[in-house]
């Protein structure tokens, strides 16, 4: 672990120096990182890749949300821990007369943060949303998304900070402020809900839509079935193996809301 | 103390009839169907692979969320998807066979009907060394009871089996019954060939503020470092009333554990969880139980096995 500290609004940024991992590395990808150097945790805990540093490391933002993250945030710099990556498939590269407009809800901007930093061909449109301004992501991310794009838009559920509203709410002024709405193609990454609302209005718009899905992992590596979300043609892909990165009319989003619902 | 060999030891076995190389399978489910390990392990070192269980037909399995974490160990309510298995012999068979090491299928089935015949599709099937029995399955006709908690429903079943096949027939037994003893002698009695015990214990985890099961099914099987006790208890009890091997598993995630097990009265063992742990486990496994025999003398592994002095 080369680098490890507090971000900001409550994100934790760390550099892990992997440099075959580094090397592999594509937007979209992600680690598999044992957060100890003992079995407890006894899995390793899945972090989208937000920069490939010098072709020897790699950077991962990340929030406390449990007990993995809760002890990984207590290990110190210059600790060796297990990585196992790049994991899946990444986002498909974008062609450079298109517009990507990057939708990042929640802790959903670091996969982004590569995306808008790799394809150098393409000027993104960023769309963050949180629900309120001590969710939004650190001021440096934010920065680095304003050096690399078009715009940035920023929608806050509670109006601290932005406009206030979902980011969905925010997509419909992004259409209709610009002449070059037919080169868009959406990528989103975040809450399910919000990933749902903006395959929906992909789909209204014909707008091609791609998604980085996320959920519990234990292997990683496409063995254990564990990671399955519902997919449109009935069954079930992996989020380690067909994706992490799915285009949007892959996914079955109603399922996906009723056990969203359930929470 | 003998004095330490200096021969290579011998980590072959005979388990009923199938030649493994060392004692160390990988336990089903944890391991696909080899093909997605394919640049981490040379199967070639394995003894064996036990692959993901296949039905007759194709089983999407459970909505997430399929899996939970919990002390020393993780819940799985997966839901027993596979491709069925059509797909299995005609897309995952094939790239097994390409490697010096034992495949033993585990397959299971919702009806007794459809377990016969699924082991009537892979009876002489070049590649295939054995059948793994899943018996953990609710039996559909009988109200959903699992056939591997009744001792009636367990014996009428594995000698079905034994009728439909001349391939070697492993039970793989519950460890959610009072008694393991009376299913390990049901599975001998029925004509197993061998056991192999244990299969996930059924577990349970709550999410305190939705005040929801953290497993979408509700219910999940439990593996990990945290069974190991029940686990080696239950083959020295199975070990002590059967005659047939034994292949033993839950938790192991070095040598030291495997040798558990041996001890007890496996004859080989299957690492599962430790897979998704450091995929090296299995590797580790055999290295180190090579080192150990090295180390205390012991020409072949063989000799170990049942030697708990209890």
């Amino acid at each position: 672990m080369a680098q490890h500290g507090a971000a900001g609004k409550g994100y934790y940024r760390l550099v892990l120096r992997a440099p075959e991992l580094a090397d592999a590395a594509l937007p979209g990808q992600f680690v598999m990182l044992r957060v100890s150097d003992n079995l407890d945790p006894i899995l390793a805990r899945p972090f989208g890749i937000s920069a490939v540093i010098a072709k020897k490391s790699i950077e991962l933002y990340y929030r406390i949300v449990g007990r993995g993250t809760s002890m990984l945030s207590g290990v110190e710099a210059g600790r060796l821990l297990r990585v196992l990556g790049p994991i899946g498939n990444g986002f498909p590269a974008p062609a450079k007369e298109t517009v990507p407009v990057l939708i990042a809800g929640g802790s959903g901007f670091p996969p982004f943060l590569f995306f808008s930093t790799y394809f150098r061909t393409v000027s993104p449109i960023v769309v963050i949303g949180a629900r309120s301004r001590s969710c939004l992501p650190p001021y440096a991310a934010i920065s680095r998304f304003k050096d690399r794009a078009k715009k940035v838009y920023i929608a806050t559920d509670d109006g601290s900070a932005g406009r206030k509203g979902l980011v969905t709410d925010m997509l419909s002024s992004v259409f209709a402020s610009t002449k070059e709405q037919g080169r868009f193609v959406f990528y989103a990454c975040g809450p399910r809900g919000m990933m749902a609302a903006a395959a929906a209005f992909a789909e209204r718009h014909g707008i091609p839509c791609h998604v980085s899905m996320e959920e519990r992992m234990a292997c990683g590596l496409g063995v254990c079935m564990g990671c399955s979300v519902a997919a449109a043609s009935g069954g079930y892909k992996r989020v380690c193996k067909e994706g992490p990165v799915f285009d949007s009319r892959e996914i079955d989003w109603s399922e996906q809301m009723l056990l969203k619902l359930r929470k | 103390m003998a004095a330490i060999t200096k021969i290579k030891p011998d980590l072959s076995v005979d388990f009923a009839g199938i030649r493994l190389k060392n004692p160390v399978l990988t336990a089903s489910g944890t391991f696909g169907y080899g093909e997605e390990f394919r640049d981490i392990v040379d199967l070639n070192k394995l003894g064996g692979v036990i692959v993901k269980g296949v039905s007759l037909r194709p089983i999407k399995g459970n909505p997430p969320p399929r899996i939970w974490e919990t002390p020393a160990g993780m819940l799985n309510a997966i839901g027993l998807e596979n491709p069925g298995v059509d797909v299995f012999l005609s897309e995952k068979l094939p790239y097994l066979r390409n490697f010096n090491t034992a495949v033993i299928v585990n397959i299971f089935g919702s009806t007794l009907d459809e377990y016969v015949a699924v082991a009537e599709r892979l009876d002489r099937v070049s590649g295939i060394s054995g059948l793994e029995v899943n018996i953990s399955c609710p039996n559909v006709k009988a109200g959903g009871i699992v056939f591997g908690t009744n001792v009636e429903a367990t014996f009428d079943l594995l000698s079905a089996l034994r009728r439909a096949t001349k391939l070697p027939l492993i039970a793989k037994l519950s460890p959610n019954v009072t008694d393991i003893t009376v299913f390990a002698r049901a599975a001998e009695d029925a004509g197993c060939d061998g056991l192999s015990l244990i299969n996930t214990l059924l577990g349970m985890a709550i999410d305190v503020r939705c005040r929801r099961p953290r497993l979408a099914n509700c219910t999940g099987g439990l593996s990990g470092p945290a069974i190991r006790p029940v686990a080696v208890r239950m083959v020295w009890q199975a070990a002590r009333s059967v005659k047939i091997p034994i292949i033993g598993m839950g938790g192991i995630l070095t040598a030291e554990d495997a040798l558990e097990f041996i001890l007890a009265g496996a004859s080989a063992v299957a690492v599962g969880t430790a897979n998704f742990v450091n995929p090296l486990a299995t590797l580790n496994v055999v290295k180190g139980i090579e080192n150990f025999l090295r180390e205390e003398g012991i020409e072949t592994v063989r000799e170990l096995v049942g030697k708990v002095m209890a």
